[in-house]
């Protein structure tokens, strides 16, 4: 445990260290072209209900750790798995239980609106069709764009671009979320929001990863921090 | 919800999102239908100069090249389409989020040729409009509907073409260059603006293995009455033939292109 609570939080599932692995990177390695591994035989257990904060300086390989973890890019060497879920032999499942924020702003149609994305993004994810129009609306409102949600996203804020892709990464209620730098760009009310969804989903038995250059002041308790550096995941 | 309804609606997304960003530009269509229209105009006073002994009148040749210009459209839209597509995706990095979602980047990929493929068969059959309003097309109107059934087999054997060139874009980027020669090379041996049979010897085996000529062909006996050099269920089967041996072999290069731009790390790069 980094450090004590920050917020009382009654909703809030207790981790269990004896329940099977949530996510398990077993000797991950990632070599870039002929440079030193980025990652260097990398191990990590991570258990459901838990929030799970991973720092590290700029080009340490957080990024291409994120993106191992989340079936995007293939490890040189190693084995990934999310519930037991290969990322690549049972990738529709794993794909239902995975939520991932990438770090930069990428990631929308600048043409379409808020609700227009979303409404895509349930389909992409397999939404049943009976609850697509709750899931969307609830998206909506938990990252308080309500106002904005027939707005198209050329024309919004890089905190409310922020704030749509964040709800894009909660909305399928995935069992592992894994945020690259959350917090870029939002403001107080953004961050309030997103501290109130990882909140709801840990306390409904999720884990999720909070990838930053340094611990970020939040007003949640991390279960437990790791540091990447030297293409090692040490306990920080 | 069964795999099969998840991965149709998934695709429909696609499909939905596609035509919301083509909506989304007010004069693109305009623009689209003055290109056709500009086009069939081009041919039409170039039938009324040209005179050959292999048309029996300009009327002839300008049915064969509407015809042409129509299923060039098709071919343009999926095999000129997909890779700027593709490359736009990957650089807005919308690309990333259709590899991470259940539906994934195969499905994804093939779904976005739907939209434009959809929109290239509107695009064609107006062509064919303006040459019959404008330019007084004769059409064969007692087997025109049997166009329709044959385009979109066309387009069906037409589209692993192009899934092979989205793959090759995924794994090596530039590939989408590439298209732009196909769809050139196709043009000139493909029977689209003259027959074939006025091609060198030596080349005219390519008109052969591809599904275009026989789409070309049976399209044109069916809507201006040009007679057949090959039986018509020949060509029909030709046609079923191309798309049951393309189609799994471009759908299986595609994920291995996926699979090896993944090992890579360069999937989501351009």
């Amino acid at each position: 445990m980094l450090h004590e609570p920050l917020l009382a939080d009654p909703v809030r599932a207790t981790p269990d260290a004896t329940a099977p692995d949530r996510l398990a990177l077993d000797g991950i390695s990632k070599r870039w072209g002929s440079a030193d591994p980025v990652l260097d035989r990398v191990d990590l257990n991570l258990h459901p209900a838990s929030l799970v904060a991973l720092v590290g300086r700029n080009g340490v390989g957080k990024t291409t750790l994120l993106r191992i973890a989340a079936g995007l890019i293939a490890p040189d060497r190693g084995r990934v798995a999310l519930d037991g879920l290969d990322p690549f032999a049972d990738r529709r499942e794993y794909q239902r239980r995975l939520g991932f924020v990438s770090a930069g702003q990428g990631g929308l149609y600048a043409r379409l609106t808020v609700r227009q994305q979303l409404e895509c993004w349930s389909r992409l994810a397999f939404i049943p069709r009976r609850e697509r129009s709750d899931a969307v609306a609830a998206a909506i409102a938990h990252v308080g764009m309500g106002a904005k949600a027939n707005a198209r996203v050329d024309r919004l804020s890089a905190g409310q671009r922020q704030r749509l892709r964040i709800a894009m990464a909660f909305m399928h209620r995935p069992a592992l979320i894994l945020l690259d730098e959350p917090h870029t760009s939002l403001d107080d009310d953004g961050v309030s929001a997103v501290e109130a969804l990882v909140r709801n989903a840990v306390g409904e038995g999720a884990t999720v990863v909070w990838c930053a250059p340094s611990l970020p002041d939040l007003g949640l308790a991390f279960d437990e921090a790791y540091l990447v550096d030297g293409g090692k995941v040490l306990p920080a | 919800m069964n795999t099969v309804a998840d991965y149709t609606t998934a695709g429909m997304a696609i499909v939905r999102r596609d035509a919301l960003l083509f909506l989304s530009y007010r004069f693109r269509v305009l623009s689209q239908l003055a290109a056709v229209f500009f086009s069939i105009s081009l041919f039409y006073y170039l039938s009324r100069m040209v005179n050959v002994t292999t048309f029996s009148s300009s009327d002839e040749y300008f049915g064969y090249a509407v015809v042409g210009i129509a299923i060039l459209e098709v071919i343009g839209a999926s095999l000129s389409g997909l890779p700027p597509a593709l490359r736009q995706e990957l650089v807005a990095g919308t690309f990333e989020r259709l590899i991470l979602s259940p539906a994934g980047a195969v499905t994804s990929t093939i779904a976005m040729l739907a939209f434009p493929m959809l929109v290239a068969l509107v695009s064609g059959t107006v062509a064919l409009m303006f040459g019959i309003v404008v330019f007084g097309l004769p059409i064969h109107w007692s087997t025109a509907p049997l166009a329709i059934p044959v385009a979109l087999l066309a387009a069906l054997a037409f589209a692993p073409f192009a899934i092979g060139i989205g793959g090759a874009v995924l794994a090596v980027k530039q590939a989408g260059r590439v298209s732009g020669f196909v769809v050139t090379g196709l043009s000139l041996v493909g029977g689209f603006f003259f027959p074939v049979a006025l091609l060198p010897w030596w080349i005219r085996w390519m008109s052969q293995v591809q599904p275009f000529t026989p789409s070309l062909n049976l399209l044109r006996h069916l809507l201006i009455g040009t007679p057949l050099v090959e039986s018509e269920w020949l060509s029909f089967v030709k046609l079923i033939g191309f798309s049951a041996a393309l189609l799994p072999a471009s759908i299986w290069f595609l994920s291995v292109s996926v699979r090896w731009a993944q090992r890579r790390g360069t999937i989501i790069e351009y």
